[in-house]
């Protein structure tokens, strides 16, 4: 038997189902609560089941034509990993070198991830831009930026 | 409702709101020339901007960006053959015929006396019909609202084309779950936080619709190696002129009048959007022309271009008034704009007229004003606003991106809430690989919680029973309309297949839950 992209789809909707099924049984009830028509289990409950039963549907109703099967090749994992890795670095990034630093690093890595090789376009591309964007924010929206850990930890807060 | 209609148009002519209409349909313009960014991406890419600003400025500047970029995606059908959204799609059958036998500039000026036909005769249709339908909603209790939520989240459903109600289905059941995460407003636990203080709050409204719309439908974008392609120029000189001659405006008439019409009443039907008005309005226009008009169409038909413009427009008007007066969005984007008005702390629904009446007027005023800028002012710089397209992809994606990330950071200025963008763009893209809708899974999460609320409120008036879903006319007329809209196309599904004794081929991609509307 081969798997679709609906088996694979039933399959994963029905083991998240049985697990949000199972966490949902633990969320804490106030005293009382249990003898309560509604209660913070009772949606999650009826949505853990309902959840489960749509899954069973779509496994038994899946399609099974030959073009239904989940073909990977052609895409480009491994750039869409680093693009993805480069927003986390962003996130750590602002809380350590604050955001003018990480907005220049963000830009440029990811012009860079997408084929950029010239560092001219690399610079003048991301270094106006971020600071543009930072006086913006700073100056005539007058937001409060954080500095970043580093800069605290080195020069005091 | 003289007096709303006067609150409205006093708002909407105010000159930071009359800026808010001109900037959000030249940007909702160039977003939508986009391939792959539609309205959806559009309008989510708006909201950090509309939370600096109040309800009505917010909302107009929505509603601009929502009708500019549908314009957009219709000035890439017609110029380039890509539709930067589904609801477009159907403008490049006969638009892009026009723009190789050199007629793009006509195509395009028809393309948006259209647009501004159907926007306009929607405008004026949801004027009346909006406040009617919500001093009718204004009796509704609890259960009606419950039952409602239950109509507007199976109807989505069921519009999302053949062989995916159940996956829609399970999508919403998704968004659902996503929506009880954090802590529960009746007892005030928490759930599904793990006992992490980040999602104590659940998760944002904002980091969901940008996760899933802009920022996976870009990485989509890096997935499929389309940054790699390059953007086919627009050859301006070829335009040709941009005037329509006596008798195609009188051939064209009738065409734009009917299917405005009846792209407004399909936009009204929750779920439905103006994909589905578009390719209806096409295909009725089509069956009414005469054997020899037939032939021409798909070949630069003045009338196959005519019809899906103008419904598509008059239908995202049309999608509006369920949202506005029964506070159920009608389409991805209006979904959208429902989660930004509860951030705003403004319950749509019937009492926002009442509440909130320059909120109510002035959106449905200044979409007129939307139309009139997109007419005035967008159509003759078409050739500068599509130069922008010009900027090298591996430049743009990267802005866009980081546009999407700040947009979430600057509302809750915690890092955290990017990790979760990454993870959220993740699964997304992992279910998109998987022919999964992912409108029905944020429509599930912005009704979530109103859902959850109006069925704990039922539920304790009646003590416990079920019995107030049929002991209530209103409400039984409700759940049995979601039920049958539930239920229909399954059968219709099971019924061909009997007859044919074969599987039916799996419906279009683009459909209604995923690219537009």
């Amino acid at each position: 038997m081969t798997l679709s992209k609906d088996h694979i789809g039933g399959l994963v909707f029905l083991a998240l189902s049985a697990t949000y099924g199972y966490y949902a049984g633990h969320i804490a009830l106030l005293p009382g609560d249990e003898f309560e028509p509604f209660h913070a289990q009772s949606l999650p409950n009826a949505l853990a089941i309902l959840g489960a039963l749509l899954s069973i549907v779509l496994l038994l109703t899946a399609n099974r034509s030959p073009g239904s099967t989940l073909s990977l090749t052609g895409y480009d994992f491994r750039l869409v990993t680093q693009l993805l890795v480069l927003v986390v670095a962003f996130a750590l990034a602002l809380d350590w070198v604050g955001f003018f630093i990480a907005t220049i690093f963000f830009l440029i890595g990811g012009y860079w991830l997408l084929g950029e090789r010239r560092i001219k376009t690399l610079l003048v591309a991301s270094v106006p831009f971020a600071g543009g964007i930072w006086f913006v924010l700073t100056q005539l929206l007058d937001i409060y930026l954080a500095p970043g850990q580093l800069f605290t930890h080195l020069f005091g807060g | 409702m003289l007096d709303g209609i006067i609150t409205g148009l006093t708002t909407a002519v105010m000159p930071f709101n009359l800026l808010m209409v001109v900037v959000g349909c030249f940007a909702g313009t160039f977003i939508g020339m986009l391939p792959g960014l539609g309205p959806i991406s559009a309008v989510a890419l708006m909201i950090p901007i509309t939370y600096g600003l109040d309800p009505s400025s917010g909302i107009i500047l929505m509603a601009g960006v929502y009708y500019g970029a549908v314009f957009g995606g219709s000035t890439s059908s017609i110029l380039i053959n890509a539709p930067g959204c589904a609801s477009t799609v159907v403008t490049s059958f006969d638009g892009y015929p026009l723009a190789q036998q050199k007629q793009a500039g006509k195509a395009l000026a028809l393309a948006a006396y259209s647009s501004f036909t159907g926007g306009t005769i929607g405008a004026i249709v949801l004027l009346f019909a909006a406040p009617a339908l919500a001093s009718v909603s204004l009796s509704f209790q609890s259960s009606d609202y419950f039952a409602l939520m239950i109509l507007g989240l199976t109807a989505v459903a069921a519009f999302s084309g053949k062989g995916q109600v159940i996956k829609a289905l399970i999508m919403t059941v998704f968004g659902l779950m996503i929506a009880t995460i954090g802590t529960d407003v009746t007892s005030g636990t928490t759930r599904f936080t793990f006992g992490n203080v980040n999602l104590i709050d659940g998760i944002s409204f904002l980091l969901l619709a940008m996760a899933t719309f802009a920022l996976a439908e870009v990485v989509m974008t890096v997935l499929k190696g389309q940054h790699r392609e390059k953007e086919e120029a627009m050859d301006m000189s070829q335009l040709g002129s941009m005037k329509l001659s006596k008798e195609e405006i009188l051939h064209v008439a009738p065409t734009i009048g009917r299917s405005s019409i009846f792209g407004f009443l399909v936009g009204v039907l929750p779920g439905a959007g103006a994909t589905i008005a578009s390719f209806l309005a096409y295909g009725l226009e089509r069956n009414l022309a005469s054997a020899k008009e037939k032939l021409k169409f798909g070949k630069g038909a003045l009338r196959g271009l005519a019809a899906p413009e103008s419904a598509n427009n008059a239908a995202s008007t049309g999608s509006f008034v369920p949202l506005l007066t029964l506070g159920i969005p009608g389409s991805g984007t209006t979904a959208i704009m429902l989660g930004a008005l509860i951030a705003y702390g403004i319950q749509p629904g019937p009492r926002l007229f009442i509440d909130n009446p320059d909120v109510f007027w002035s959106v449905i005023i200044s979409m007129y004003f939307g139309n009139l800028v997109l007419l005035i002012l967008n159509l003759p710089l078409i050739p500068y606003i599509s130069r922008l397209l010009a900027i090298p992809r591996p430049i743009l994606i990267p802005l866009i991106l980081f546009f999407s990330i700040t947009g979430v950071y600057l509302v809750s200025f915690n890092s955290f809430d990017i990790h979760m963008m990454a993870l959220i763009t993740a699964i997304a893209i992992f279910l998109k690989l998987l022919e999964f809708p992912m409108a029905p899974m944020l429509l599930g999460f912005i009704l979530g919680g109103l859902m959850e609320n109006n069925l704990s409120r039922a539920l304790t008036i009646s003590d416990g029973s079920f019995a107030f879903l049929w002991e209530r006319p209103l409400t039984l007329g409700i759940v049995s309309v979601a039920l049958i809209v539930l239920i229909i196309p399954p059968l219709i599904e099971l019924l061909r297949r009997s007859k044919t004794k074969e599987p039916l081929p799996r419906g279009p991609e683009t459909s209604i839950s995923e690219g537009e509307g």
